[in-house]
């Protein structure tokens, strides 16, 4: 896997150094579109739920140590760093990653990939390069997005439940939240979306036996990369925690 | 090192799949402008060995040379430049399911090359007019039929204005006018453009049509190699008996008890 990444980079490199671009822009833009901007509903909804359930759940519980004024910092804290590229990753693991396995096994399956190679185009940096980069930088927007609307679900029923005013509500997200929460979180969510992107290109590529081989390689390539996302999230807070113990 | 006259040689290739011993000592050499065909039974490793010549699949022991170039030790960006140079229809096509005719034809121009889109539509135009597929061209491969596929492939190949053309049973599944252009095209490739052929099949009539030479793959091993005229005449009981089609000879012994006891 290491080396497939390494692989497809190498293979970007030594066509930027030809002097050519390593993809069509198009290539680039319609993964992004399909990747980033399509999934926006799917990941605004579900965290937009999740904030509600966190807010209430939390609410109640520090309702009755009268400490409700916590609640913005923990929900918007909690998101930023941890749950919103959390959930933002299994999110399009199932959604992008099952995709683009299915996609490029069938391409594999149907020889299409070696006609690619046997042409003198690199498979790697035709087919893998613009969906990676496409996830890359499409999940730090997307976890934004995510954030943006748990803390907008917390701040609704800040308002009904426990009678936070919408500017306290952001003063008090403004004062608990820092910086490095926020950048914690974007640094996981392209680590996110590199191996998402890694995995299900991998798998899509290395697809055997036919229809039902694509079918196989699809569901392993979304139940890793969900195991890889957690794992690698809670090796990220382990070491992190031990360098800025809070 | 191979010398520059010989286009492609195969030196002693060994290939094995797993337990299976496809290629068991392959050696062949195609000259400049030369249609070679090569013959065999279905699973034999024909297609194999052009996947050889094109370097997507590493021999277990030998070497295969193009143009003096040993491919299975050329680094990945040299090999992608060679591979440039030589053409390749597959079996089943394999066009890109996803694009058109037009955009499956101009692939290779706007990848490889400076072209500019006029320049591009220009030559993919041309191809396709070759081939008879100019009314396709914003069609997707699900809407063609076989044929219609294999030359939209062939249409692909031609693109880059290869050295070399490997094409896989180029006339399976076509009706036989439009085989029989096919085959007057690969002839015509060879005569104008000096363009080198090889090609795989079992459509004896196309293949005596194409061939400026015919070679017999039996077991591993090329075990004749022949002009069309002197190929026929073999006395070799294996190529023979392949060309009769006969139930009886060598190919099939022992095992066709088997199948007609079942």
């Amino acid at each position: 896997m290491f080396w497939f990444i390494v692989n497809t980079f190498e293979e970007m490199f030594e066509r930027i150094q030809q002097g050519r671009v390593p993809f069509r822009a198009t290539s680039f833009f319609r993964h992004s579109q399909r990747a980033g901007v399509d999934s926006v509903p799917l990941v605004g909804l579900v965290s937009f739920f999740l904030g509600l359930t966190m807010t209430l759940l939390t609410g109640y519980q520090l309702q009755r140590f009268g400490t409700e004024r916590l609640i913005p910092g923990l929900v918007a804290i909690g998101f930023t760093r941890e749950l919103g590229p959390l959930l933002t990753g299994i999110m399009v693991a199932a959604r992008i990653g099952a995709a683009f396995t299915a996609e490029l096994g069938t391409m594999q399956v149907s020889e299409e990939v070696e006609a690619i190679e046997s042409m003198g185009i690199g498979p790697l940096r035709f087919l893998v390069a613009p969906r990676m980069l496409a996830l890359i930088l499409l999940m730090p927007c997307l976890s934004t997005a995510s954030n943006i609307a748990a803390i907008l679900a917390s701040s609704l029923i800040c308002k009904a439940y426990f009678s936070i005013a919408f500017p306290y509500f952001l003063d008090l997200v403004k004062d608990s939240l820092l910086i490095r929460d926020i950048v914690t979180g974007i640094f996981k969510s392209f680590l996110f979306g590199l191996l998402i992107a890694a995995i299900a290109c991998y798998r899509g590529l290395t697809v055997k036996g036919g229809a039902a081989g694509v079918g196989t390689s699809t569901t392993s390539s979304v139940v890793t990369a969900i195991t890889t996302v957690i794992g690698f999230d809670t090796l990220y807070n382990i070491i992190y925690t031990n360098f800025y113990p809070i | 090192m191979s010398t520059q006259s010989q286009v492609v040689e195969l030196r002693d290739v060994h290939m094995q799949f797993e337990e299976k011993k496809v290629l068991d000592g392959l050696s062949l050499t195609v000259k400049p402008q030369e249609r070679l065909v090569i013959m065999g039974q279905s699973g034999s490793g024909k297609s194999t060995i052009l996947r050889l010549i094109l370097g997507t699949l590493p021999p277990t022991v030998g070497s295969i040379f193009f143009k003096g170039s040993e491919i299975n030790r050329l680094p990945r960006q040299k090999l992608q430049e060679v591979r440039r140079h030589i053409g390749m229809v597959y079996q089943y096509s394999a066009l890109l399911s996803s694009r058109t005719v037009r955009d499956n034809v101009a692939l290779p121009l706007e990848e490889l090359t400076d072209k500019s889109r006029e320049e591009i539509d220009k030559v993919v135009d041309e191809k396709l007019e070759l081939v008879g597929m100019e009314d396709s061209k914003d069609l997707l491969p699900e809407e063609l039929s076989g044929g219609m596929k294999k030359r939209v492939a062939l249409a692909r190949s031609l693109v880059l204005e290869p050295e070399l053309l490997l094409l896989d049973e180029p006339s399976a599944g076509l009706d036989p006018v439009i085989a029989s252009v096919i085959d007057e095209l690969i002839i015509s490739l060879s005569e104008k453009s000096k363009v080198t052929s090889i090609t795989v099949t079992h459509e004896m009539e196309s293949a005596f049509r194409i061939a400026t030479r015919l070679a017999m793959l039996y077991q591993g091993k090329i075990i004749e190699e022949a002009e069309p005229e002197e190929f026929k005449q073999s006395k070799d009981p294996v190529v023979a008996q392949f060309l009769s089609g006969s139930t009886e000879g060598p190919i099939l012994e022992g095992s066709l008890d088997a199948i007609t006891k079942k």
